[in-house]
């Protein structure tokens, strides 16, 4: 068995596989349909309030250190020390450069059936810390993303919508 | 001494994305691909545990499997000799949590178990065996061979 707590150490070995054959993005789509299982119906229903009360979860049981802000129809996610990358740098086997890239492809694929807006600053894949706005309201999200476009390089910038 | 020193808490849904990973790899890349990153695994990640059972050290091999399926609730029963490990698993903790959230167990998911523990092995005087008893029960053996 493969620890709970190893399991991103794995990942990061079936990342840099794929990475090499060009076909990571299919697996994102597979991640995210496992995710599914987990919490689009939590997302569909709950809206923000719903992804708001997942990540407080995940916060808790992954050991992420991440400021979650909840206001004005905008739920913003900072995190300031990712567990999951965390792991993969340290890490014998050495970090996949396009780890964090499995974060954004799932969780853009599972906003999109909850009819959610993500705007996703990855940050740099050798630094554990990344930002989530999530909106459910189309043009409150477009209006964030000019304001953040101004700041954030675009290289490090998705968005859903 | 571990070289992952995970003392925090735990998210057992990851047992879910491997079982899910081991059938995505195995479907479409075929069983020896999945075998190659299992060793990988064994062998680079837990590069400090098959460094030491290179050099005839296995205190950290032991000290992995006490501790990871301790803080994963496992049943088991670890026997060590100086030249043989022996690891009961009563109940297999990753196929636990799959069966409490209503998952198929995938038919590789021993494999992860014997694959991991042969990587960290590989060119050492260490050898792995898995005998599965029942589900979710195995006997993991570490020998340790002399060769003539």
């Amino acid at each position: 068995m493969i620890p709970s707590d190893h399991f991103v150490r794995f990942y990061n070995e079936v990342f840099k596989f794929l990475d090499e054959k060009g076909e990571l993005d299919e697996y994102f789509a597979r991640i995210a349909k496992n995710q599914e299982f987990f919490c689009l119906q939590q997302f569909k229903t709950g809206g923000l309030q719903g992804v708001y009360d997942y990540y407080l979860k995940i916060r808790h049981e992954e050991n992420c250190q991440m400021d979650i802000v909840f206001e004005d129809n905008e739920l913003i996610m900072k995190m300031t020390r990712c567990p999951s990358l965390s792991k993969a740098i340290d890490n014998d086997a050495g970090v996949c450069s396009k780890y964090c890239q499995h974060c954004l492809g799932w969780t853009q694929r599972i906003y999109d059936l909850a009819g959610l807006y993500q705007i996703f600053d990855l940050g740099d894949w050798d630094d554990p810390t990344c930002c989530e706005w999530i909106f459910d309201d189309l043009s409150k999200a477009q209006a964030r993303f000019e304001e953040i476009a101004e700041t954030v390089p675009a290289e490090r910038l998705y968005k859903n919508f | 001494m571990l070289r992952y020193q995970e003392n925090n808490e735990l998210h057992k849904d990851f047992h879910s994305s491997t079982n899910m990973t081991l059938d995505y790899i195995a479907g479409k890349y075929g069983v020896d691909a999945l075998k190659m990153i299992l060793r990988r695994t064994g062998r680079r990640v837990y590069k400090s545990i098959h460094d030491k059972l290179a050099s005839g050290d296995a205190s950290e091999l032991v000290e992995h499997l006490n501790w990871f399926f301790m803080r994963e609730q496992g049943k088991y029963q670890l026997t060590v000799e100086e030249d043989k490990i022996v690891f009961e698993v009563f109940e297999c903790p990753a196929q636990k949590h799959l069966r409490k959230i209503g998952q198929a167990i995938s038919p590789y998911s021993c494999l992860q178990t014997s694959e991991v523990n042969n990587g960290m092995c590989e060119d050492t005087p260490w050898q792995a065996e898995l005998e599965i008893v029942a589900p979710g029960h195995c006997i993991q053996t570490f020998r340790k061979v002399v060769k003539k």
